[in-house]
């Protein structure tokens, strides 16, 4: 009775030890980059910086800066992106969801969301030249939400199921107007699948960097542009406190979302 | 009459989809085509194949999606069969306690940090030399391996996988609940299966069907990888998005059709797979 769990005993300690190993690994990441961050001098080979201090972050954070900017930047572009793509996933999302061929529109809407930004964007880079979009936060917003937007149809349309349509039909047989349907079904049942929806394609626009790159033409200072750009002029420090603001915010989200958040990724 | 207002919604939204990104895509890679057969641009002279026969003909674009191919294949490899080791392993502190918060963090990173983090690490001076400098394993910095900017894209594949390992673990975990894996097993087990049998003809027969698609975009997208590979991959050969990006950008103009065809071979081959993908009924059907 008692040698199986003692035999079992070494597997729950690999169990465990491994667990731990996984938890360590998840959040060295940020460790490492908050420590790069404060760190004023970082010699090789040591393994802890020499001197450590908040500067950088509090230049950052109480007065007018670069990165300071770069964020707001960010911060407004995520919002406008998400939102717009978000809106116009959902009704769009559906049309395709309920339409014959269905299939064929799907995959229309698969292109823009799995090509490459950087290749689509070097194809695009003539048009948007041409509509005077190239430098400018409107154009990087444009190209953005065209992803995004791709995205928000996928993951719609697995959304729009028959018992969402047999709610909505029962909403019309009770005399319910389209607008009564999306006020006091549609949108209230959905609720949750348009906060997933709005924070991943916050995220699509949050951490995009070749799109805004071309199309941005080094004008759009994003994050991720800052990130390269302190990368390229060796500027670890500088990188690490951008790495930071471009990472701490989703992961803050994420940790309040957790249950939220995941649940219906796999639709994609 | 209240269906087809609502139709109308969804068709004006099917529409804006036109207008947004399929118009423009559907134009620019007709642009892409007719400047690669000089139709369009200011090198154009009339039609030509002669920018397709140098490019098919030449090493370096096969170089390069060969390159693309085999860091996507190995990232893939590597990052679903370890993401789901990890997650039949560890389905318990997975499941409850902080590992199921922990895992989530990743998800935060994009491939701009990681990139980023990679070469901090693993770079010759980086914070692995450090460590193993200090534990004694190398007695000198130019001992350590070269794991960055690396012949074998070690650096490039390496933060691949760490992007993607933590997605996939989550992704096992959930379809391991929602497929009720627990009791297709037990019921396997009643009828005198083994615990082998029941892992390799039930729960990971179940968990690959199940994540399929997003097996075949995790592909797609470390195939067209950007960041990453731009930070931590060589001069030559270079992953495609890498290499079209260079063609396009460069001062010589003459390079700018060869761009264009490397972007449009590039689309053919990710269309022909997600169309497979669609095909074999694995993508786009009703969740």
């Amino acid at each position: 009775m008692n040698a199986r769990p003692a035999s079992l005993r070494p597997r729950r300690l690999l169990r465990s030890a491994t667990a731990l190993l996984l938890a360590l690994a998840c959040l060295f990441p940020f460790a490492y980059l908050i420590l790069l961050s404060l760190a004023e001098s970082w010699p090789f080979p040591d393994l802890l910086p020499r001197a450590v201090s908040l500067d950088l972050w509090m230049h950052v954070l109480t007065g007018p800066s670069a990165l300071g900017r770069s964020f707001l930047l960010s911060c407004a572009l995520s919002l406008v992106v998400a939102f717009l793509s978000t809106a116009a996933g959902f009704v769009t999302g559906k049309f395709i969801a309920y339409h014959p061929r269905r299939k064929t529109l799907l995959f229309l809407a698969y292109v823009p969301f799995i090509m490459s930004p950087v290749i689509l964007g070097t194809c695009l880079m003539y048009l948007y030249l041409k509509l005077g979009l190239v430098g400018s936060a409107a154009g990087v917003a444009l190209a953005q939400t065209m992803f995004a937007y791709g995205f928000a149809i996928v993951f719609f349309s697995a959304f729009w199921n028959p018992r969402i349509k047999a709610l909505e039909d029962l909403v019309f047989t009770l005399g319910g107007s389209p607008f009564d349907a999306y006020r006091r079904v549609l949108l209230p049942v959905s609720k949750g699948m348009l906060l997933i929806c709005f924070f991943q394609t916050f995220l699509i626009s949050w951490f995009q960097y070749g799109l805004t790159l071309l199309i941005g033409a080094g004008k759009v200072q994003t994050l991720p542009i800052k990130v390269y750009d302190y990368v390229n002029e060796a500027n670890i420090f500088y990188a690490a406190m951008a790495s930071c603001l471009l990472i701490l915010p989703p992961a803050a989200l994420l940790w309040v979302n957790k249950r939220f958040v995941f649940n219906e990724m796999r639709e994609g | 009459m209240n269906r087809s207002r609502n139709d109308r919604l969804g068709a004006l939204g099917m529409l804006l989809f036109a207008v947004i990104a399929l118009l423009p895509i559907g134009f620019s890679l007709g642009y892409a085509g007719a400047y690669s057969v000089g139709w369009a641009g200011l090198l154009s002279e009339g039609f030509t194949l002669e920018h397709w026969a140098r490019v098919l003909s030449g090493g370096e674009v096969w170089r390069a999606f060969g390159l693309s191919l085999y860091v996507a294949a190995v990232t893939v490899a590597l990052s679903v069969s370890l993401a789901l080791a990890l997650a039949l392993f560890l389905r318990r502190p997975l499941k409850e306690g902080p590992l199921s918060y922990l895992m989530y963090f990743p998800l935060a990173i994009p491939a701009t940090v990681a990139a980023f983090l990679v070469f901090q690490l693993f770079s010759g001076a980086g914070y692995v030399a450090r460590w193993l400098l200090h534990l004694g394993v190398i007695a000198d910095v130019s001992q350590m391996p070269n794991l960055v900017n690396d012949p074998y894209a070690f650096g490039i594949i390496l933060a691949h996988v760490s992007l993607a390992t933590p997605f996939f673990i989550l992704l096992f975990g959930e379809l391991y609940e929602t497929e009720k894996i627990d009791a297709l097993t037990d019921a396997a087990r009643t009828l005198g299966a083994g615990r082998r049998d029941c892992l390799y003809r039930i729960t990971v027969p179940i968990l690959l069907t199940q994540s399929f698609t997003n097996v075949i975009l995790l592909f797609i997208f470390v195939f067209g990888s950007y960041e990453i590979p731009l930070l931590l991959g060589r001069q030559s050969p270079q992953m495609v998005s890498v290499l079209t990006m260079r063609k396009y950008a460069l001062f010589d103009i003459t390079q700018k059709p060869e761009a264009f065809i490397v972007a449009l071979l590039y689309t053919a081959l990710v269309l022909a797979l997600i169309g497979w993908a669609f095909r074999s009924g694995r993508a786009g059907g009703r969740a």
